[in-house]
C-alpha cells in the first residue's frame, strides 16, 4: 500500500504556510533528517535553529511557529499521540516548547504533514484548514475574540464535521498576555512558554486539520508483538489504575504527604485541607467518565460535573498542576471555585502554572504588607480570596488593572511594580510549577537547567519518589539517585530522563509511559524505531538522538546568551530551609548537583555551553562552525 | 438474532484504539478512515461514542443496493461483493445509524464484518466498552410478581443489559 517514496512510520511530508504573503509550500521529509531528529521535538529544534537565528523577535513575522509529531503518532502504538509545538519564546526569549496530547498529532499525519510551520504574520484574523492534502488560510474575523470553547465549537460547525481537529488560541493570546497557551479543541493545551501568543502575533486564530490518510509501520509483527509486550507492562503496572482513576490529580494528596505542596506560594509545605481539593475528592465526588487520548490505553482524563445547584458546570480535568495552582498555591480550600477558576484560565486561553505564580506571588506581596489595595485597583489580595481570583484571572487576559500588570510573567511584573523579584519563583523568566524542589530534588535540577525554563516536563525524574536505593545503584550506579533527598547521583538522574524525554517528545509518544510508568527505555526504543521506520538502530543510537536533541536545545539557549549563571533555581529554594513537614530542612544542594550534571552532559563546567567534543560527537559540526562564527567557542581548541 | 457488536458510551474514553486496530486488522494500516468503527467525539460534552453496523434482521442497505452487492451471508451478517458494487452510496445514505463509511481509497462501503467471530476491536478496547450481542441469555420470570418498582427498574435495566451483550428474555 505505502508509496516508495514514502518512509515508514512518517506521513513524509512538511507543510509551511506563509501567513504575510499566503504562500503554501510542500516539502518532502528528509530521511537522513528523519534519522538523526526522529520527529516532534527534533524536527522543531532542528529547524528552528537555523531558522530563527538571534535578533528575532519572538513576536514578529520573522518567527515561525512549528507543529510537529513523530513517527509513532497515528499508529496502533499504545499512549502515541502527542504533538510538538516550537518557537522562539516571547516569555522568556529562548526555546519556546509545548507539547501536548489529543488527537491533533494523529489527524495530522493523516492529513499528510509530520511538521507544519507557520511563517510570516497576517494582517487580519485568518485560520489555517488542512484537509488531506488541501490548504486553505480563510478569514477569521468572526471567531477572533472568542474564548477557546466558543471557537471550537463555532469551527467545527463551519467546518461541519466532528472528527476535525483544532488548535485554538483565547482572547488572552489576542491581547498579547506573554503567558498564552495553544489548546486542542478545548481542554488540551500546549500552554507553556507563551506559544499561544506567538501564534496571535501572526493573526492566526486557530489550525484546523482533517485527513483520512494513513500510517504505514515497517515491520509489522515486530510491531504487533512490542504492541502486546507494553499493553502488558502497561496494564500490570503499580500506577495503572491510580492513573485511569485520576490522572495527574492524585498527585495532590501524594505530594501532601511527603511535604513539596506549593502551599501559599511555596511557604506551606504541607495544607490540612490537600484531602479537600485532592484528586482522590475529585475521583469520589465530581468525576462522572474517563476519556482518552488518542491511541491510548491509559485513560487519564476525566470528565466531572461540579453538583453545586447554583454554580453547576461540566468540563474535563483538572491535570495536578492546574489543580495545585488554584488550590493551594493560592491558599484556595474551595474546589468548586478553583474548578470554575481553570476553566476560566484554560476558557480564556491561559497557562495555568505561570497564571497561578503571578498571582500566588502577588498574595504573597500582599500578605507581607508590600502590595497595598491600592496597586492592586482594590483587589483584596488574601490568600484564598477566590472572589479576587476570579476577577483577577479575567483581568489578565484583557490586560486591565493589575491584571495587565501581571500579563507579562513574574519577572516583569516585578520589573514594573519596582518589587518584589524575590519572591519571583521563575528560571530563566519560565515561572516554577507545583512542586517544592527542596523537597525532590532531582526535580530541581531539572527546572534549573531545562531547555525551557523553570519546568518538570524535560526530565521528569519521577523514579526519584520510589525512594528506592537499589533502583539508583541499578540504573546509576548511585544509591541517592533515586532518593527524592538524595543528591549524588542527580546529575546522572536528570540527564538520563532529559535524554530520555526529549526522545519520547520526538517519537510522539506520552511520558507518563516511558517516564513516570518508566516503560521506554533505550534498548526496547531502539525496536519501537525499527519496528515503525524500519531503521535498524542500537541502544546506543537511539541515546544519541535524545542526547543530540537536548543539546541542539541547548546550543540554541546558548546562542541566546544563556550560561551557568542561568542554571540556578530562586533563593528561597537554595537558601531558606523548608519549616515543616516531612521535608522540614531541607534546601536544594544546587551547585554540587550541577557539576555532576555537566560532568555527565560533556559541557564546560565554567560556562555551561557544551565542548567541541561533545557537539561533534553527535554530530552537529554546524553547531561548532555556528559557534566558532559568533565567538562562543574559540576557532581551535 | 444476528450478532453485532455493542457499546457502553460510559466506558468509552474516545481513545480510538479501536479504529486503529480495526482498520490494521483489514488493510494492514493504521487509519481510523479505513476502520469499521467510528467513534464521534464531542469534547463540550465529553462524549465518546463508538458507531458500528448493527446487521439490522431488516436491513435498509441491503434493501436499495440496486445492484445486489449487499448480500445477508449464512450467518446472518450484512456482506459486500465488491465486485458487484458501482460505489453509488446508496447504502451509506440509507443506514439510519450511519455506520456504512465510505472507503476513502476504493469508495465501496466499510462494514463490520466481526472479524469472522473473533471482534478485534472488542479484545483490544482497553475499557470494556465494546461487547459482542449477544453473547448470552438472562431469562428473567413475569416480574409482575416483584412489584411495579421492580418492573421499571427491570425495563430501564435491560437496556443498559444490552450494551454489555446480554439478552434480556422475559416470560
Ligand atoms: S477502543 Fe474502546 S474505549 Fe477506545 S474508542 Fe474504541 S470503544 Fe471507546
Ligand atoms: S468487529 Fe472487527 S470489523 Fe467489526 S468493527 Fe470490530 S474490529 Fe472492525
Amino acid at each position: 500500500m505505502l508509496s516508495q517514496s514514502r518512509l515508514y512510520g512518517y506521513a513524509g511530508r512538511i507543510l509551511r504556510v506563509n501567513l504575510t504573503n499566503r504562500e503554501i509550500k510542500i516539502e518532502r521529509l528528509d530521511e537522513k533528517f528523519a534519522r538523526m531528529y526522529i520527529g516532534g521535538r527534533g524536527f522543531n529544534i532542528a529547524r528552528l535553529y537555523y531558522e530563527v537565528p538571534p535578533g528575532v523577535s519572538p513576536l514578529s513575522p520573522e518567527n515561525k511557529l512549528m507543529f510537529a509529531t513523530g513517527p509513532v503518532a497515528g499508529t496502533g502504538f499504545p499512549l502515541g499521540a502527542r504533538l510538538n509545538v516550537s518557537a522562539k519564546s516571547p516569555q522568556t526569549g529562548i526555546l519556546g516548547d509545548s507539547n501536548v496530547g489529543g488527537h491533533f498529532a494523529a489527524e495530522m499525519k493523516y492529513a499528510g504533514f509530520d511538521q507544519v510551520i507557520i511563517e510570516g504574520a497576517s494582517s487580519t484574523p485568518v485560520y489555517i484548514y488542512i484537509d488531506d492534502g488541501n490548504v486553505e488560510v480563510r478569514e477569521a474575523d468572526e471567531l477572533w475574540g472568542m474564548p477557546i470553547s466558543r471557537a471550537y465549537d463555532a469551527l467545527r460547525k463551519e467546518i461541519g464535521d466532528p472528527r476535525v481537529q483544532i488548535a485554538i488560541i483565547g482572547p488572552a493570546a489576542e491581547n498579547m498576555v506573554k503567558f498564552s497557551g495553544i489548546f486542542f479543541n478545548r481542554t488540551r493545551p500546549a500552554a507553556r512558554t507563551g506559544l499561544g501568543t506567538v501564534m496571535a502575533s501572526k493573526k492566526l486564530k486557530a489550525i484546523a486539520v482533517r485527513g483520512e490518510g494513513y500510517v504505514e509501520v515497517a515491520k509489522p509483527s515486530l510491531f504487533e508483538k512490542l504492541v502486546e509486550e507494553v499493553e502488558l507492562e502497561v496494564y500490570t503496572h503499580e500506577q495503572y489504575w491510580p492513573r485511569r482513576i485520576m490522572g495527574t490529580s492524585r498527585i495532590l494528596l501524594a505530594a501532601n504527604k511527603i511535604g513539596i505542596l506549593p502551599g501559599n506560594h511555596f511557604t506551606e509545605p504541607i495544607v490540612p485541607y490537600a484531602f479537600d481539593v485532592s484528586g482522590e475528592k475529585l475521583a469520589l465526588k465530581y468525576n462522572v467518565k474517563n476519556r482518552a487520548c488518542f491511541s491510548c490505553i491509559v485513560p487519564c482524563s476525566r470528565v466531572f460535573v461540579v453538583k453545586n445547584k447554583n454554580e453547576a458546570f461540566m468540563s474535563e480535568g483538572p491535570e495536578y498542576e492546574a489543580l495545585a495552582g488554584m488550590t493551594v498555591r493560592i491558599g484556595n480550600s474551595d474546589l468548586d471555585r478553583a474548578l470554575k477558576a481553570i476553566e476560566l484560565v484554560n476558557d480564556l486561553g491561559l497557562d495555568a502554572i505561570t497564571t497561578s505564580e503571578v498571582i500566588s506571588w502577588a498574595m504573597e506581596l500582599y500578605s507581607k504588607e508590600l502590595l497595598s489595595t491600592e496597586e492592586t485597583h482594590g483587589l483584596k489580595l488574601e490568600w484564598g480570596n477566590m472572589d479576587a481570583v476570579l476577577e483577577l484571572i479575567v483581568d489578565i487576559a484583557y490586560r486591565r488593572r493589575f491584571g495587565g500588570i501581571l500579563a507579562d510573567g513574574v519577572v516583569e511584573a516585578a520589573e514594573k511594580l519596582g518589587k518584589g523579584i524575590e519572591y519571583g519563583f521563575h528560571v530563566k523568566k519560565l515561572e516554577m510549577i507545583q512542586a517544592d524542589p527542596r523537597g525532590l530534588k532531582g526535580y530541581g535540577l531539572g527546572f534549573a537547567v531545562s531547555t525551557r525554563g523553570a519546568d518538570h516536563l524535560r526530565s521528569e525524574p519521577f523514579v526519584e519518589l520510589s525512594d528506592d536505593p537499589e533502583l539508583g545503584l541499578k540504573m546509576f550506579g548511585e544509591p541517592e539517585a533515586t532518593l527524592r533527598l538524595g543528591v549524588r547521583g542527580k546529575g546522572k538522574l536528570v540527564a538520563y530522563y532529559e535524554n530520555i524525554c526529549a526522545l519520547v517528545d520526538s517519537l510522539g509518544v506520552c511520558k507518563n509511559l516511558a517516564e513516570n510508568m518508566n516503560i521506554l527505555d533505550y534498548s526496547k526504543t531502539a525496536k519501537l524505531i525499527e519496528a515503525v521506520t524500519g531503521f535498524e538502530v542500537t541502544p546506543v543510537e537511539v541515546r544519541m538522538i535524545g542526547e543530540r536533541v537536548v543539546n541542539l536545545e541547548r546550543a540554541y539557549d546558548i546562542r541566546e546568551g544563556v550560561r551557568r549563571v542561568h542554571d540556578t533555581l530562586p533563593e528561597r529554594f537554595i537558601k531558606e530551609p523548608l519549616k515543616k513537614g516531612p521535608s522540614a530542612g531541607h534546601v536544594i544542594e544546587l551547585d554540587e548537583m550541577l557539576m555532576e550534571y555537566y560532568e555527565v552532559r560533556g559541557w564546560n563546567k565554567q560556562t555551561g555551553i557544551p565542548t567541541r567534543e561533545k557537539l561533534l560527537e553527535l554530530g552537529l559540526l554546524d553547531v561548532v562552525e555556528d559557534f566558532v562564527s559568533r565567538g562562543i567557542l574559540p576557532a581551535c581548541e | 438474532m444476528v450478532g453485532h457488536i455493542v457499546v457502553d458510551p460510559s466506558k468509552c474514553t474516545g481513545c480510538r484504539y479501536c479504529e486503529l486496530w480495526c482498520s490494521y486488522t483489514h488493510e494492514k494500516v493504521f487509519s481510523p478512515s479505513l476502520s469499521r468503527i467510528r467513534v464521534i467525539k464531542d469534547d463540550l460534552i465529553g462524549m465518546d461514542y463508538p458507531i458500528v453496523c448493527k446487521h439490522c434482521s431488516n436491513a435498509p442497505c441491503i434493501q436499495v443496493c440496486p445492484t445486489g452487492a449487499l448480500y445477508r451471508d449464512k450467518n446472518g451478517l450484512v456482506k459486500l461483493l465488491k465486485e458487484k458494487c458501482t460505489k453509488c452510496g446508496a447504502c451509506i445514505e440509507a443506514c439510519s445509524y450511519g455506520a456504512l463509511f465510505r472507503n476513502p481509497v476504493d469508495l465501496t462501503p466499510l462494514i463490520c464484518d466481526l472479524c469472522g467471530g473473533k471482534p478485534v476491536c472488542v479484545s483490544k478496547c482497553p475499557t470494556n466498552a465494546l461487547s459482542i450481542y449477544p453473547l448470552m441469555e438472562v431469562h428473567l420470570g413475569k416480574s409482575e410478581h416483584l412489584g411495579k418498582q421492580y418492573t421499571v427498574a427491570v425495563e430501564d435495566y435491560k437496556s443498559i443489559l444490552e450494551r454489555w451483550g446480554i439478552l434480556v428474555k422475559s416470560e
